[in-house]
C-alpha cells in the first residue's frame, strides 16, 4: 500500500517522520490520476502540482499543519486562478479565471497541492454524473463501466473512491456531495450554510449552495473544516459565528446522545440489502444509547423534491444569466445582442440545463410566481421549521444517505424524475435549513457501497462529527477506497 | 384646452460614493473606460455582492431630506432580464422592500407652494455605459454597479414647468446634500417621464407614454409642454393616443417615437439570495441623518435669520457654488455681515465672473475681505481707495491694512484739522450759514465737497460730516 492510500492524518505523520516527501505523494497521485478510467477529470495540474510539491519539499513539515503536502483534487466548479474552470459545460470552453476561490486559497495557504479539477454534472445541475459535457463518470467500484458514481460532484466522489487524492472538495446544493459519497463509499461532509465562504464557487442556487468535501475519515473531515471554516468579508453571507476546532482529539459517549432516525424515510425504502444494514446500526447503536423513531408527515417528505425543483431551478436561471458569450467563455459572432446570446447559449448548454432553466423562468414568471415560487418557499419554511423543532430534540437525525446502491447508468436519468420521491431527495431539507449533514459508508451490496446520513442542527458540526466518527467506529468502515474495501467483497 | 396632464417622474441619481453598490471598484468619472472595474462588475463566476455602507447613508440622508419613512430592515432583490450592458443578468434592486416610502417635496407654481408625493426611493446599481457605432457597440464597465438611487413620484404634476421644478428641486437636495453631483447633462441624475392625459374631471387615467434620454432640466419642459400639445390634438381628433416611449429631439423640438410599448415586461424579481437582509441600527440612521450637509431650505432660513441678510442676497450666496461657505468663514472674522454679503455679491462675483473662476481658485484668504470690508465700512478708507486696495489685495493677498499704508490712504481723523478747514470755507463763503438756516440742504454737500477738495479726499467722511453740521447749527 501506497502512503496516498492512508488518511489526511496517516500520511501528515509519515511526512513528519519522513517516510515519504510531498514529491512522491503527488507524483504518485498524478499517475493515478492520469491512469484513472472513470473519467474524473476537467483538468490535470501536473506542471503546477509537481513545481509546488519541490517547493514545499525544501520546507520543514510543520507538526501542527496535517494538511501541508497532501494532493486533492477540486470540482471544476471551483474559481481557480489561470486555470481553466468549466463547470463541465461547454459554454465555459476556454474560461480562466483571474481569481482563486476563498477555499481554493485557503487550501494552497496550508500547502495542500491541488493536482486536478474534477468533473461534475454540467454547472453542478444533476445527481448521476452524466451530464458533464465530458460525458459519464463512472463508479470506481464497478470495473464494467455500467454503474453510476452520483452527481453532481462526480469527479471528486471517483478521486477519493478511486484512490487518487485523500480529499476532494465538491458542492452540494440539493445532496451533491452526501448522495455520490453514499454511492462511493466516502465521508461526505456539508457544514452549516455560511460555516464555509462560497467566494469563487460557481453559484447554481445560492440560497441552497453549499461548500462540501469528499474525505475517507471523519476525522480527517474534522481537519479540513479547520482549514475552511469562517467568516470571509468577499462573502456577505459567511457567518460571523467563532468557529470551533474540528480536530477531533476527544470522543464522545454516545449514552448521552439523542438519536432519531427518519421514519418516512426509511419506510420508502424497499433494498433489503440497506434496510438490515440500517437496521443493524439501529440496533448496534441501541445498545449504547436509544435510537428513537422520529415521524414526518409524508406530504411534507414528499413535497422536499418540488420544492427543491422549483427553488433550485428558479435562483438558477437567474445566476447563469452572466454566461451570455459576452465576457468569458466562447463567443459567437451576430448582429444583435439578442444573437450574440443566443448563439452562445444555445450552443453552451446541453438539453438538461435548458430543460432547468425554462422550468425556473416558468416559476418566475408573475403569474406563476404566487402558485409555484412562492409556495416553494413557503414549503420550504415548512420543512425547515419541521425539521428544526425535531433538531432541537435530537443531537442527530438518522437515515440511510440513498434507497439503494448506484443506479444503472442505463437506467438513470436526469429528468428530475420522482421516482423513490422521497428516501432519493430527502438529504434537501438540510439545503434548505442549512444544517450540518454528513454521509458516511454504511455496508455494501455486491461490492457496491452505500451510506447513512446524520444531520444535526446549525453551526454544531463539532458534535456531529464527534457522533460520526463514533458510527464509523461501530460500523468498522474508515479510510474506504478501492485500494481499501475493508468491507467489500 | 380641454384636457389635465397627469405627470409622473421616475428619477435616477448616481450617488458619488468612493466605491461602486456592491464591489470595491473606485469610482471616477473621468477614468480611461474599463479601468475602474472588479470581478463583479463583470459577473465573473462566483463573485458576490457586498452592500456599500456609505450608498446606504446617503440612501437614508435623501430619504430624510424627502420626508420619507426610512425602512430599517433593507433587502435586496433581483431584477432579471437579458441586455448587452447588463453584466450579470440581472440587476440587484429594492423592489419588494424600498428604502423609503411615503415622502413629498414643495415646489412653488404661482407664488404658492405645491406639495408633490413621493411613493418611494429605492437603491439599485447602474449598468454598463455602451457606445454604439454602425456595426460594432463598446461596453465601459466603469459604470457597471455604481450606486443609484431612484426616487419615483406620483402622478401628482400637471405641466412641464411643475415637472422642471420637482426636477430641479431633487437636483437641488442632491447636490446641497452632498450625495450626487446631479448632473444631466453628464448623467449623474436621470429622469423617465411619464405622461398621460384625461378630461377635466375624470378621476380616470388615459394612456400613458413614457419620454426617456432627457438631458436637461429645460429640455424636461419641453418634452412635457410638446407632449401635452400633441396628445391634445390627437384625441380632439378623436384618435387614441398609444403606449409608447419617446423621446425628445432637441432640434426638432418634438418628442419622437422610439418604441411601441407592449406587455408590460416580466422581470421575474425575487429576493437576492445573497446579501442577508440588514437590520439598520437607530444610530446608523440618526448618524447618517445628522452628518447629512445643511440642504438649501435650511440655510436659506438660517443666513437670514443669523446674518440678517436680505433674502434676495442670501439666495445668490447659497446659489452660487463655494459661496455660502466662504461667505460663512469670512463671517468668522467680522460681524459685519450684511457689508461682508454685499462685498462677495459684488466686488468678489464681479473679479471671478470677469477672469471666469470659481470662487475655490479665489486668490484672497477670508480674514482678509473681512478685514477688507471692516475698513470701508468704517470710513477709515473710502470707496475709490477701496478699489485700490482690493486691487493689490487681489494680486498680493496680504492684510488690506497694510496695504492701505502702503498706498499711503490714511484719512484725517483730527477734528482741529478738519475743524480749519470747515471754518476755512464758511469763512470765504459768508452766505452759508444764512442759507442752511433757510432750509437750503445743499449747504452741507457744498461744504463737504470743499472739504474733500482741499483734502483730496482723505477726510474721513464720517467725521467731516459731525463736525460740519455742528458748526452750521451753532
Amino acid at each position: 500500500m501506497h502512503f496516498l492510500d492512508l488518511t489526511i492524518r496517516e500520511i501528515h505523520e509519515a511526512l513528519l517522520a519522513k517516510k515519504v516527501t510531498v514529491s512522491e505523494l503527488v507524483l504518485e497521485a498524478l499517475k493515478r490520476a492520469k491512469n484513472n478510467n472513470y473519467n474524473a477529470f476537467e483538468t490535470i495540474l501536473e506542471e503546477e502540482a509537481i513545481k509546488k510539491a519541490q517547493e514545499l519539499d525544501k520546507l520543514e513539515v510543520p507538526a501542527d499543519n496535517y494538511l501541508f503536502g497532501i494532493p486533492y483534487v477540486a470540482k471544476d466548479n471551483f474559481s481557480t486562478k489561470d486555470i481553466e474552470t468549466t463547470a463541465s459545460s461547454n459554454i465555459l470552453k476556454g474560461y480562466k479565471p483571474l481569481f482563486n476561490a476563498t477555499v481554493i486559497e485557503k487550501l494552497n495557504e496550508k500547502g495542500m497541492v491541488l493536482i486536478g479539477k474534477t468533473t461534475l454534472d454540467e454547472l453542478a445541475m444533476g445527481g448521476t454524473g452524466t451530464s458533464g459535457h465530458k460525458g459519464i463518470t463512472y463508479n470506481p467500484y464497478d470495473n464494467s463501466h455500467t454503474r453510476l458514481v452520483g452527481g453532481s460532484s462526480c469527479g471528486s466522489a471517483a478521486a477519493v473512491s478511486g484512490a487518487i487524492v485523500p480529499f476532494a472538495l465538491g458542492s452540494d446544493t440539493g445532496d451533491s456531495v452526501r448522495k455520490p459519497a453514499s454511492f462511493a463509499g466516502l465521508v461526505g461532509f456539508k457544514p452549516t450554510w455560511g460555516r464555509i465562504s462560497r467566494w469563487g464557487l460557481f453559484p447554481f442556487a445560492p440560497s441552497l449552495d453549499h461548500v462540501a468535501y469528499f474525505t475517507r475519515s471523519v476525522d480527517d473531515a474534522g481537519l479540513i473544516l479547520n482549514c475552511l471554516s469562517g467568516r470571509d468579508e468577499k462573502d456577505f453571507t459567511s457567518s460571523l459565528k467563532p468557529v470551533n476546532n474540528y480536530d477531533l482529539n476527544h470522543t464522545v459517549n454516545l449514552k448521552n446522545i439523542k438519536i432519531g432516525e427518519i421514519c418516512g424515510v426509511i419506510d420508502s425504502i424497499t433494498d433489503k440489502n440497506v434496510l438490515n444494514d440500517f437496521n443493524n446500526l439501529v440496533e448496534k447503536l441501541n445498545k449504547e444509547t436509544k435510537v428513537e423513531k422520529v415521524n414526518f408527515d409524508t406530504k411534507l417528505l414528499e413535497s422536499i423534491y418540488p420544492a427543491y425543483v422549483v427553488i433550485s431551478c428558479a435562483e438558477a436561471t437567474s445566476n447563469n444569466a452572466n454566461l451570455d458569450g459576452i465576457k468569458f467563455g466562447p463567443y459567437y459572432d451576430g448582429k444583435t445582442y439578442q444573437d450574440v446570446m443566443m448563439q452562445a447559449r444555445t450552443n453552451g448548454f446541453s438539453e438538461l440545463i435548458k430543460r432547468r432553466f425554462v422550468i425556473g423562468s416558468y416559476c418566475l414568471m408573475r403569474e406563476n410566481q404566487e402558485e409555484l415560487f412562492l409556495r416553494a418557499q413557503r414549503v420550504r419554511r415548512l420543512i425547515v421549521d419541521a425539521f428544526n423543532e425535531k433538531l432541537d430534540e435530537y443531537d442527530v437525525l438518522i437515515a440511510p444517505a440513498a434507497p439503494s446502491i448506484a443506479s444503472l447508468i442505463n437506467n438513470s436519468s436526469d429528468k428530475l424524475s420522482s421516482e423513490y420521491l422521497i428516501a432519493d431527495n430527502y438529504l434537501a431539507y438540510a439545503n434548505f435549513g442549512g444544517q450540518p449533514s454528513i454521509t458516511i459508508p454504511l455496508g455494501f451490496e455486491n461490492g457496491m457501497p452505500f451510506g447513512v446520513n446524520l444531520t444535526s442542527k446549525i453551526f454544531n458540526e463539532e458534535e456531529l462529527l464527534y457522533i460520526a466518527k463514533e458510527f464509523e467506529k461501530i460500523l468498522g468502515f474508515k479510510n474506504l477506497s478501492i485500494n481499501n474495501m475493508k468491507g467489500g467483497k | 384646452m380641454n384636457f389635465e396632464a397627469v405627470i409622473g417622474l421616475e428619477i435616477h441619481v448616481e450617488l458619488k460614493t468612493k466605491t461602486k453598490m456592491f464591489s470595491d471598484a473606485p469610482i471616477n468619472f473621468n477614468d480611461e473606460p474599463n479601468t475602474d472595474v472588479q470581478l463583479l462588475d463583470m459577473a465573473f463566476p462566483g463573485t458576490m455582492p457586498r452592500v456599500n455602507k456609505e450608498a446606504v447613508r446617503f440612501a437614508i440622508r435623501m430619504c430624510n431630506a424627502l420626508h420619507m419613512e426610512i425602512d430599517k430592515e433593507i433587502w435586496f432583490d433581483r431584477k432579471n432580464y437579458f441586455y448587452s450592458d447588463l453584466p450579470k443578468g440581472f440587476q440587484i434592486t429594492q423592489q419588494f422592500k424600498p428604502i423609503g416610502k411615503e415622502g413629498y417635496l414643495e415646489i412653488e407654481v404661482d407664488g404658492k407652494l405645491k406639495k408633490i408625493e413621493i411613493e418611494r426611493l429605492h437603491m439599485e446599481e447602474d449598468t454598463c455605459k455602451q457606445l454604439h457605432f454602425s456595426d460594432y457597440s463598446l461596453l465601459d464597465y466603469n459604470r457597471a454597479g455604481v450606486p443609484l438611487i431612484e426616487i419615483v413620484s406620483k402622478p401628482l404634476m400637471r405641466s412641464g414647468e411643475e415637472a422642471r421644478k420637482y426636477v430641479d428641486k431633487i437636483r437641488e437636495l442632491v447636490t446641497f446634500a452632498n450625495v450626487s453631483d446631479g448632473k444631466m447633462e453628464e448623467g449623474s441624475l436621470r429622469c423617465d417621464v411619464n405622461i398621460s392625459l384625461r378630461p377635466y374631471g375624470s378621476d380616470k387615467f388615459g394612456t400613458k407614454v413614457e419620454i426617456k434620454n432627457l438631458n436637461s432640466i429645460a429640455n424636461i419642459e419641453k418634452a412635457i409642454d410638446y407632449e401635452i400639445k400633441r396628445q391634445s390634438e390627437l384625441l380632439f381628433l378623436g384618435k387614441s393616443i398609444q403606449q409608447e416611449t419617446r423621446r425628445y429631439d432637441e432640434a426638432k423640438k418634438e418628442t419622437v417615437l422610439m418604441r411601441v410599448k407592449t406587455d408590460a415586461a416580466d422581470y421575474k424579481y425575487f429576493v437576492e439570495p445573497n446579501i442577508f437582509p440588514i437590520l439598520l441600527t437607530d444610530e446608523f440612521v440618526q448618524d447618517a441623518i445628522d452628518t447629512c450637509p445643511e440642504l438649501y431650505d435650511a440655510k436659506l432660513k438660517r443666513f437670514i435669520s443669523q446674518y440678517q441678510l436680505e433674502e434676495v442676497d442670501a439666495k445668490i450666496l447659497i446659489n452660487n457654488e463655494g459661496f455660502a461657505d466662504f461667505f460663512e468663514k469670512t463671517c468668522e472674522f467680522s460681524k459685519n455681515f450684511v457689508a461682508i454679503s454685499k462685498f462677495l455679491i459684488s466686488d468678489v462675483m464681479g473679479y471671478l465672473n470677469k477672469e471666469n473662476l470659481p470662487i475655490s481658485s479665489f486668490p484672497v484668504d477670508c480674514k482678509y475681505i473681512a478685514e477688507m470690508v471692516d475698513l470701508l465700512k468704517s470710513n477709515e478708507i473710502n470707496s475709490s481707495q477701496g478699489k485700490q486696495v482690493f486691487a493689490k489685495l487681489l494680486v498680493e493677498n496680504k492684510s488690506p491694512l497694510l496695504i492701505k499704508e502702503e498706498l499711503g490712504f490714511t484719512l484725517i481723523n483730527d477734528e482741529d484739522a478738519i475743524l480749519n478747514i470747515i471754518r476755512r470755507v464758511l469763512n470765504e463763503n459768508p452766505t452759508l450759514i444764512d442759507d442752511f438756516k433757510a432750509g437750503k440742504t445743499r449747504v452741507q454737500g457744498f461744504i463737504m465737497g470743499q472739504v474733500m477738495k482741499e483734502t483730496k479726499g482723505k477726510v474721513n467722511p464720517g467725521v467731516a460730516n459731525k463736525l460740519i453740521l455742528q458748526e452750521l447749527n451753532k
